[in-house]
């Protein structure tokens, strides 16, 4: 599917003695499998996408695969687990560091849009094909919005005005997953970061009201 | 008592005045319940037509003459949660309610709706996403204007404090979060949130915090559900 530099085989190892341990061959089977599968089902679909078209994509071979995983989901949900924890270090790169709370979310959330942009099958993979998997996805989903919703909490201090709203937190991560997901559906990956002005407005209006968040968003 | 029997005719006495579809309707409704249900169980992708001939307990032949296949009886359920929802919203308010007051009675009234039957909302917030995106894009597209409606006064355009659509995507992340969680029939615990997710963009936030605070004691008073 993908020739050129970007073809994953090229990562293959060597036929024949390389004398390489076997946690480098798996490492490098099982980071091979992980880029494969989301590229592949972006492409094809999560139902569709065969653990065939992955090994062709990875250039892995299939007893290889099943040493690694248990099959499509298994790998899948793989990924998914590696996309979402590098997100969530940047974020927290991006929001628990000093400054007024509104300014970090920003951060955060520019982080978060660019970190995002950088691949458009991964925006797609995350937010789209997951939702595809049938019922593993809901505890996944749940799981995973609490995560930043707690996150978000985390890095709410001093300078954090207390919302009215219990969920205030909620609504804001709901903020950024809904407007990133219409993004990413109407296949406008590139653009999420122009949407910073306009999600930090969104996410902060219940926090700070219109004048106040508006400030922030629209500082440059 | 009926009226106009004047001019009947001997045939006409004996044509029956039920409609003639009645049965087909009760069936076609059937198979969209049970593919709601069947959906809210074990999403779309799961569930498989035998599950909803069997829900349904129609026979395989009964299904295929009202759908297609399994995608086009989805569709047709999305349709029929949609159409059901935007009824209860519309019925759920006075004329002369204050336009925030009235967004505030039709999001609680859709809330309650979707609590009593948690497969509306599953579908509608998570199964609708990975199906079928562009039935939720017609459910904004709809929910929005009528949202908008109780703010004009002429029908003339509304200005927004807060973007409408991102309002929307919140509160169906914010449900699909709660279904997400197996605990549907508490949807309403979200109303303070979600009223203010409908004020908002049309009133502002102090408005939208204002009918949340209401939303909130509405639901303190009411009967234990």
């Amino acid at each position: 599917m993908n020739e050129g530099p970007e073809d994953l085989r090229q990562w293959r190892l060597p036929r024949g003695r390389h004398g390489l341990p076997r946690e480098l061959v798996e490492r490098s089977q099982r980071e091979r499998l992980l880029a494969a599968v989301v590229r592949v089902t972006v492409a094809n679909g999560y139902e569709k996408t065969t653990v065939g078209d992955i090994l062709g994509e990875a250039g892995v071979g299939r007893e290889s695969f099943y040493e690694l995983f248990d099959d499509k989901l298994d790998c899948m949900l793989a990924a998914h687990k590696v996309l979402v924890d590098s997100l969530v270090e940047r974020v927290r790169e991006g929001y628990l560091t000093e400054g007024p709370w509104p300014q970090r979310v920003k951060n955060a959330l520019e982080m978060t849009l660019e970190w995002l942009a950088s691949d458009p099958d991964v925006p797609r993979f995350l937010l789209i094909e997951m939702s595809t998997i049938g019922p593993p996805f809901r505890p996944i989903f749940q799981a995973e919005y609490a995560r930043f919703v707690e996150l978000f909490d985390e890095g709410r201090d001093a300078s954090a005005p207390a919302p009215e709203l219990s969920r205030a937190s909620n609504l804001a991560v709901g903020a950024a997953w809904a407007k990133i997901y219409e993004e990413v559906l109407r296949g406008r990956v590139g653009e999420l970061p122009s949407l910073l002005p306009e999600i930090t407005y969104g996410l902060l209006v219940p926090f700070l009201g219109e004048a106040e968040a508006r400030a922030v968003a629209s500082a440059a | 008592m009926q009226k106009h029997r004047g001019f009947e005719t001997a045939a006409s006495v004996l044509r029956p005045t039920t409609p003639m579809d009645i049965g087909q309707q009760a069936q076609r409704q059937r198979i969209l319940d049970a593919m709601i249900e069947s959906c809210a169980e074990k999403t779309f992708t799961a569930t498989t037509i035998t599950d909803v001939v069997a829900r349904a307990r129609i026979s395989r032949t009964t299904f295929y003459k009202h759908f297609e296949d399994k995608r086009a009886c989805f569709d047709a359920a999305l349709i029929y949660c949609v159409e059901t929802l935007h009824e209860t919203a519309g019925s759920a308010h006075d004329p002369d309610d204050s336009p925030a007051d009235a967004t505030r009675g039709a999001t609680t009234a859709v809330v309650e709706a979707l609590a009593q039957r948690p497969g509306l909302a599953q579908l509608l917030s998570g199964d609708a996403i990975a199906v079928e995106p562009r039935v939720i894009e017609q459910f904004r597209k709809a929910t929005i204007p009528a949202l908008e409606a109780l703010w004009s006064s002429n029908g003339d355009q509304v200005e927004t404090y807060t973007d409408p659509r991102l309002a929307f995507g919140q509160a169906q992340v914010l449900i699909l979060n709660q279904i997400a969680t197996g605990e549907a029939k508490q949807l309403p615990d979200l109303l303070p949130e979600l009223v203010y997710l409908a004020v908002c963009p049309f009133g502002g936030h102090e408005a939208a915090l204002e009918q949340s605070r209401l939303a909130r004691k509405d639901g303190v008073s009411s009967p234990a559900r």
